[in-house]
C-alpha cells in the first residue's frame, strides 16, 4: 500500500499547478508551460475543445426553436442569469445556472459564472483598455483602500507581451490615461461617433471619442495563423466561440498554445476544495480537489501554485484552505481576505437620435463600439464625488419600418424600408471604492454539493456611486443637448452590482501585510508560493475592463516565480 | 386511466380507425406538442386563419407557408408568462364567438377582406381593461408579435427578401447612401 501510496502521489506531483483555465489561469498555464514546468490546470467544469464544442457557432437565425429568446421556465428557474445579457439561445449553454451553482445574496448580487474550459473567457466583451497611473495611483492619490504596490510602468511592458499574443486592435491615440498599446488596425468610427468626436473636440477640449481597443484580430494574419486563429470576420457572434479564433479566449488561444509544448495538463470536472498548506516547510504543498463527477478527493501537488478561479471564487478557495497556521483561510492575517471587494457602476445609459449626416450609414458590422476614457477628476479632485466614469458611445443609422398594418399593407411595408435617423446611445462604466463592509465570506450552515460552504456575498452601491451616476446622466445630457441630439432619454436601470461582470478584489495587492494579501508580484505576502493573479488581486477597480490586467498580471507573476524557483 | 387517454390507445391499438367524437364538451385531442396551452388541432386551425390573415401571401409569401401558426405556438407555450399566455389561450379559444358577436360572423367563415377588418377594428377598440374585448385585443396582440418575429426571422425572409450574412467579414463606419 505504501508504495502505491508513492506511486499515486509521483503522479499527482507537477511543477506548478493553475487553478483555473479562463482568461488569467490560461496566461498563467501558457507562461508556465513556455518556461519548461510541467503544469497540471484544474478546471472546475466540462471540457470545451476549441470550434468542436461551439454548437450553435454556425447557426442561423432562423435555426434556433425561439429565435434567441430564453423559455420562461428557464427564466423562471434561473432570475440571476436570466439578466445578463448575453443569455441568450445561443450562448446559455456556457453560463452556470443559479440552480446548479447556488450561493447567499447578503445584499442582491447578480454573480455570473462560466464553468467550462475557457470559462468566461469564451463570453467576455473583449474589451482591453489599459490602465494609467491616474488609476494606479488612485487610492494613495483620494485616500481609499490601500496604495497599489506597483505603478504602470511596473506592468506596462506586460501589457505589451500580452497584447502582441492576443491580438488588439485599436487606435494609438495618445491619451495619458489611457495609454496606447501594440495594436493591430483599428476599426472605423461611424459617420455619427466622427460628429461627436468632432463636436467635442470644438466644445469640449479635454473631453474625447475614440474607438475602444478590442480583442480581435484585424491584422499580422501570418503572425496568429501560429496559433490557428485567423482575422475577425465580423460576425459579432463572439459569445458562440467563434470558429476563426478571431477574437481572443483561452480555448482559441493560451491554452492549445500551452499544450504544443508538451507540458500542460488539463484535469476537468475538478472543483478546488482547498489549498494545502504545510506548516514545516512554510509553504503550500499542493491542492485538494474533488470530482465534479464522482466526489472522489484526490490531491495534487506542486512547488508554484497560481490561483485564477475567477474573482469571488478564487476568496472562496482562500477562504476554505484553513490549517492551523492560517485558521481564517490561507494568508488571512492581516483578516482583509474577503474584503474590500468592488465592482462597475453600469447603471446608467442615454440614447438619442442625430437628424443630421442623412447621406451616410454604415455596412457590415463590427465587434466594438466607441469609447469615452473618464474625464472626471482625472487630473485633479473636481466633482463632489470620488474617481469617475468611463462610457461607451455609439452612433449608428436606423431603418424605420412599419410593422402597423395587417394584411397585404403589412406585407408591403416589410418589403421596403427607409433610413431614419442615426441612433446613439451611452452607458456608463463607474469607479466602486472597495469598502471594508463590502465582503465575501463563507456561509456558516449552506454548503455546496460537493460539501464546500457557499459563498456569501455583500455589497451595495453607496453615495459616491448615486452621485456619480447623477454626474454621469447630466453631463451626458448637456453633451448629447448641445450637439444637437434629440429624443433624449436617460436611464438607471438600477440593476444589483455584479450584471457588470467585473467583481474585483478581496485578496487585495498592497505593500503591507497588515493590510493586504497579495505583494507587489502577486504572492501571497505569508505563502509566497501562492499566486493569485485574477480578478481577486484588484486594490482598486478603475473605469477600465479589467480582463487585460489580470493577463497582464498573470504573465508578469509566472515571470517571477519560475526566476524564483532557484 | 381516463377516457380521452384509453381512446387513443385504443387508436394505437387499431392502427389508428377510430374517430374520437368531437362535441361541446371538447372531446376532441389536445396537442400534445404544447403542453401548458391545451389547445385542440381545430384551434390551431382557427390560428393557422388569423395569421394567415396577417400575412395572406399578396406580396411576400403567406403565413402558413412558413409555419407561423407553429412558430405562434412554440413561443406562447415556451416564452410567455402565465398570465400571457392565458390571455392568448382565452382569446383563441373565445374568437370565432366574439367575431360572431361583434362583426356578425364567425371569423372562420369570413373572407380575407372581413377577416383582416375584424382584426383591426378589434385591434384599435378601446375597452375597459378586463373587458373582453380588451382580452382579444391582447390575444390578437400577441399573436401579431410572434407572427411577425417569426417571419423576419424566417430562413425565407433572411435569403430573400432581406439577406442575412452570417460572415460579413467587414465594417464601414461611413458609407455613402446612392441617391440619400
Amino acid at each position: 500500500m505504501a508504495n502505491l501510496n508513492i506511486k499515486s502521489k509521483k503522479e499527482n506531483t507537477f511543477d506548478a499547478i493553475v487553478i483555473g483555465s479562463g482568461m488569467s489561469g490560461g496566461w498563467a498555464a501558457k507562461e508556465l508551460c513556455e518556461k519548461g514546468l510541467k503544469t497540471l490546470v484544474l478546471e472546475r467544469g466540462r471540457e470545451v475543445k476549441h470550434v468542436q464544442d461551439y454548437p450553435t457557432t454556425n447557426m442561423m437565425p432562423w435555426e434556433f426553436e425561439h429565435r434567441g429568446n430564453i423559455p420562461e421556465a428557464v427564466k423562471k428557474e434561473n432570475p440571476v442569469v436570466s439578466r445578463c445579457y448575453a443569455f441568450r439561445e445561443d450562448a446559455q449553454h456556457f453560463f452556470v445556472k443559479d440552480t446548479e451553482h447556488p450561493y447567499v445574496q447578503e445584499k442582491p448580487f447578480d454573480w455570473i459564472r462560466g464553468y467550462q474550459t475557457g470559462g468566461k473567457s469564451l463570453l467576455w466583451a473583449r474589451q482591453v483598455q489599459r490602465w494609467s497611473d491616474f488609476d494606479f495611483e488612485g487610492p494613495a492619490r483620494d485616500g481609499f483602500a490601500v496604495d497599489w504596490p506597483i505603478r504602470y510602468k511596473d506592468i506596462a511592458p506586460w501589457y505589451s507581451h500580452v497584447e502582441k499574443f492576443i491580438g488588439v486592435s485599436g487606435n494609438r491615440d495618445g491619451k495619458p490615461n489611457l495609454p496606447d498599446g501594440e495594436f493591430l488596425p483599428p476599426f472605423e468610427l461611424t459617420a455619427g461617433e466622427l460628429y461627436f468626436k468632432d463636436f467635442l473636440r470644438k466644445n469640449y477640449p479635454e473631453r474625447e471619442i475614440i474607438v475602444a481597443r478590442c480583442a480581435h484580430i484585424t491584422g499580422n494574419r501570418k503572425f496568429y495563423a501560429k496559433q490557428g486563429r485567423a482575422l475577425c470576420q465580423n460576425r459579432t457572434l463572439c459569445q458562440r466561440g467563434c470558429p476563426f479564433g478571431g477574437y481572443f479566449s483561452s480555448n482559441s488561444s493560451t491554452l492549445p498554445w500551452a499544450a504544443n509544448t508538451g507540458n500542460l495538463s488539463m484535469q476537468h470536472h475538478a472543483v478546488v476544495h482547498s489549498i494545502i498548506y504545510d506548516a514545516e516547510k512554510g509553504k503550500a504543498t499542493g491542492v485538494r480537489v474533488i470530482d465534479a463527477q464522482t466526489k472522489e478527493t484526490t490531491e495534487y501537488y506542486a512547488n508554484v501554485i497560481f490561483v485564477n478561479a475567477s474573482a469571488l471564487n478564487t476568496n472562496l478557495i482562500l477562504l476554505n484552505s484553513t490549517s492551523n497556521r492560517f485558521p481564517n483561510g490561507l494568508g488571512n492575517d492581516s483578516g482583509v481576505l474577503g474584503k474590500y471587494v468592488a465592482f462597475h457602476n453600469y447603471r446608467a445609459g442615454i440614447s438619442g437620435e442625430y437628424d443630421g449626416l442623412k447621406e451616410y450609414t454604415t455596412e457590415g458590422r463590427r465587434p466594438t463600439s466607441g469609447y469615452f476614457p473618464r474625464f472626471r477628476n482625472v487630473y485633479k479632485q473636481e466633482t463632489d464625488f470620488l474617481r469617475g466614469y468611463a462610457a461607451g458611445f455609439s452612433a449608428n443609422r436606423s431603418m424605420i419600418n412599419d410593422y402597423s398594418g395587417i394584411g397585404d399593407e403589412l406585407e408591403k411595408a416589410m418589403s421596403r424600408e427607409t433610413y431614419g435617423p442615426w441612433r446613439v446611445g451611452s452607458h456608463m462604466m463607474g469607479e466602486t471604492i472597495p469598502k471594508e463592509e463590502s465582503q465575501v465570506s463563507l456561509d456558516p450552515d449552506q454548503k455546496d454539493a460537493w460539501g464546500i460552504p457557499q459563498l456569501k456575498i455583500s455589497m451595495d452601491y453607496d453615495a459616491n456611486d448615486e452621485a456619480m451616476i447623477k454626474d454621469y446622466l447630466e453631463q451626458m445630457s448637456e453633451m448629447f443637448e448641445a450637439a444637437g441630439f434629440t429624443n433624449i432619454r436617460t436611464r438607471d436601470d438600477k440593476r444589483a452590482p455584479g450584471l457588470d461582470i467585473h467583481e474585483m478584489g478581496g485578496a487585495r495587492m498592497g505593500k503591507d501585510p497588515k493590510t493586504s494579501v497579495l505583494n507587489e508580484w502577486n504572492q501571497i505576502h505569508s505563502c509566497p508560493n501562492v499566486y493569485v493573479t485574477d480578478g481577486a488581486c484588484m486594490t482598486s477597480t478603475s473605469t477600465q475592463n479589467p480582463s487585460l490586467t489580470y493577463m497582464a498580471f498573470a504573465a508578469r507573476a509566472v515571470d517571477h516565480a519560475v526566476k524564483n524557483l532557484g | 386511466m381516463d377516457r380521452r387517454s384509453a381512446m387513443k390507445q385504443l387508436a394505437i391499438l387499431t392502427g389508428g380507425i377510430i374517430t374520437i367524437p368531437a362535441c361541446d364538451f371538447s372531446e376532441e385531442a389536445i396537442l400534445q406538442a404544447y403542453q401548458n396551452l391545451n389547445i385542440t388541432a381545430s384551434q390551431k386551425a382557427l390560428l393557422t386563419r388569423i395569421t394567415n390573415t396577417i400575412f395572406p401571401g399578396t406580396t411576400l409569401k403567406k403565413a402558413e407557408d412558413l409555419q407561423l401558426q407553429d412558430f405562434v405556438l412554440v413561443m406562447c407555450n415556451d416564452c410567455l408568462q402565465e398570465n400571457q399566455q392565458q390571455s392568448f389561450v382565452n382569446g383563441l379559444k373565445q374568437w370565432d364567438e366574439f367575431s360572431q358577436q361583434n362583426f356578425g360572423k364567425a371569423f372562420s367563415k369570413m373572407d380575407q377582406a372581413t377577416a383582416a377588418d375584424a382584426i383591426r377594428q378589434t385591434m384599435a377598440m378601446e375597452a375597459e381593461p378586463g373587458s373582453k374585448t380588451t382580452e382579444m385585443g391582447r390575444f390578437l396582440a400577441i399573436t401579431k408579435q410572434f407572427a411577425l418575429q417569426g417571419y423576419l426571422n424566417s430562413e425565407y425572409f433572411m435569403t430573400e427578401i432581406k439577406p442575412y450574412e452570417l460572415v460579413p467579414a467587414r465594417f464601414f463606419g461611413s458609407k455613402k447612401i446612392e441617391n440619400a
